[in-house]
């Protein structure tokens, strides 16, 4: 009989998790957090294609440049845990099609998204039912898409997005041990994604929007290379972070946003760095700054948005044999 | 008027300010200015008189024979090739649908919508529209080649349970199915299960049903099968014939051309 009133031990010894963060190498060359090598306003470079689901009226794929800590090590692998992982995500639009029996009068489009992690997806395997995130980022797109999409031009009709992900973006690298900066940042960079090809699957849907909407994300990461020398660890604005090449990610910020307007149709803040020590460089660093930055890295991924949806256009059109 | 308009336009581009042309379908309007609002070539369809002004629209279909005064530099326009049009037009007052009869009763026949009839197709009739009525195609443009895909899979009596939930459904009243004689409309011999009726849309309706009407010389029962299961021809506005067997059975006929 246990003693119920007490907290218990394990009835049988445990070992204390060992991480590849603290791990010193012995051999030199062991696992270590992937390094950006990219400048802090430059983005990963992003495949956007659209139409490759032929039963659905709208659909686009999504897929971010692997980092190059990744790519090494696909081209010379060291172990089997890749370093890090790239967004990889398809969508599909069905619709206008009538509402379900049950549904009452509508005189807008009813817009519902679905967002599902293939089981693959993430490190950690998820489920064939969907969990509370995946059910929070739908809900994040549909505000995303709502202001977007011109409702009132389609009268009793529904509109169904599914983005199923085929990739994730981790939510911090592998090798660390969880710690109080901890948060689901892989997520934001997933619904960056989300909104992007959203968009795009929507456009070639051929669906009344007001714009292209692009969604960015922005980061505030303390800089773990000064970290490790101790004394200042000056916090720095970075767009399109992946979580996986930082130590810790004070706060981050993802928007949606369509440029022709200058409007901003979903925004999400998530994190604290009113505490960081600002460097001298950065004494704009807030959260004007933190939603500037993610808005140009909106900017950046609209520029791609553009193409394809031009892309789109001309085939749709018959003109993707013109010298165009 | 100074910037020329783009050939192909992506939502949320603009196209011209509203002091020099009126927004169509496919454009919306801000701060005095039109942009588009879907991705497509754009059309200027010339003003009717003088002081009315072109409307700007941005195409949903693909680009037809009569191609647009602003991108005379599209001549692939002829060759539609493989790009298949994509009907995601509602259904909208006014608007002429193929559909079929789900379920006949006392007062009301029930129909689920198959096309909703491209309008440029149906205004300027140039031939195409009868052959939906007769069996043998006359080869018009592949918008036309896809709706006889549509019916003739529709009128297989094979096909008929599938899919009804994805498309619209519509009611022909017992007194919208013809304009003569209203009240002695037996809808039993107006409508059968099965049959292909072209209509138009008087009302939007409730949460679940469009309203249509037949009460048009040229509208009614396109397409049927007898008792036997033959395809049959009119004979009458209110007959058709059975090739094979010669049985006439009555429906409210829509004028063949």
């Amino acid at each position: 009989m246990t003693d119920r009133r007490r907290i218990n031990g394990p009835p049988s010894g445990t070992r204390p998790a060992v991480f590849a963060s603290s791990l010193k190498s012995a051999s030199g060359d062991a696992t270590e957090r992937p390094r950006r090598h990219r400048q802090p306003n430059e983005l990963r470079k992003i495949f956007l294609k659209t139409g490759l689901i032929p039963s659905a009226s709208g659909s686009a794929y999504l897929e971010y440049e692997p980092s190059a800590s990744l790519a090494a090590a696909r081209s010379s692998p060291q172990s089997l845990i890749p370093p890090s992982s790239a967004l990889k995500l398809a969508c599909t639009v069905h619709g206008p099609k009538p509402l379900p029996r049950s549904a009452t009068f509508s005189p807008n489009l009813v817009l519902t998204t679905h967002v599902k992690y293939a089981p693959f997806a993430a490190r950690q395997r998820k489920g064939h039912i969907r969990d509370a995130s995946e059910r929070d980022l739908g809900v994040h797109l549909e505000t995303a898409l709502r202001g977007v999409i011109v409702a009132e031009r389609w009268p009793k009709s529904g509109l169904e997005i599914t983005i199923t992900i085929l990739e994730a973006e981790d939510d911090r690298w592998w090798g660390d041990a969880p710690d109080s900066h901890d948060a689901p940042w892989g997520m934001m960079n997933v619904l960056a994604g989300c909104i992007t090809a959203a968009s795009a699957a929507i456009a070639d849907a051929r669906i009344d929007c007001l714009d292209l909407v692009a969604g960015g994300v922005a980061a505030i990461v303390s800089d773990d290379a000064v970290a490790e020398e101790g004394s200042s660890s000056t916090p720095k604005l970075m767009l399109d972070t992946d979580p996986a090449e930082h130590k810790s990610i004070l706060s981050a910020c993802v928007v949606a946003y369509m440029p022709a307007r200058d409007e901003i149709t979903e925004i999400w803040l998530k994190g604290d760095h009113s505490k960081a020590s600002l460097g001298v460089d950065d004494s704009s660093l807030g959260h004007e700054a933190l939603i500037d930055g993610a808005i140009n890295a909106a900017r950046g991924a609209h520029t791609v948005l553009v193409e394809a949806v031009l892309e789109s256009a001309e085939r749709y059109a018959g003109l993707s044999s013109s010298d165009s | 008027m100074a910037s020329t308009l783009p050939t192909l336009a992506i939502p949320g581009q603009r196209l011209a300010p509203v002091s020099s042309y009126a927004a169509g379908p496919g454009t919306h309007v801000q701060n005095a200015n039109i942009y588009a609002s879907i991705a497509g070539p754009v059309l200027v369809n010339p003003a009717s008189s003088k002081t009315a002004k072109s409307t700007l629209s941005v195409s949903r279909s693909p680009l037809r024979k009569a191609a647009p005064a602003a991108s005379p530099s599209a001549p692939k326009s002829t060759a539609p090739g493989p790009s298949k049009p994509r009907y995601n037009t509602l259904p909208a007052v006014d608007s002429i649908v193929l559909a079929r009869v789900t379920r006949v009763q006392k007062r009301q026949a029930t129909v689920s919508i198959l096309v909703v009839l491209d309008e440029s197709a149906s205004n300027n009739k140039s031939g195409p529209q009868p052959t939906t009525t007769t069996t043998t195609p006359t080869g018009g443009s592949s918008d036309n080649d896809n709706i006889e895909a549509i019916l003739s899979s529709a009128a297989n009596p094979e096909n008929h349970s599938n899919s009804d939930e994805l498309r619209f459904q519509a009611l022909i009243r017992k007194e919208d199915v013809r304009a003569v004689e209203k009240d002695r409309v037996v809808m039993d011999e107006m409508f059968r299960v099965g049959d292909i009726v072209r209509g138009t849309v008087i009302s939007l309706g409730d949460q679940s049903f469009y309203y249509l009407t037949t009460a048009r010389n040229d509208l009614g029962v396109v397409m049927a099968r007898s008792e036997a299961g033959n395809m049959m021809f009119p004979v009458s506005w209110k007959e058709m014939r059975d090739p094979v067997t010669g049985a006439a059975e009555l429906r409210k006929v829509a004028r063949p051309f």
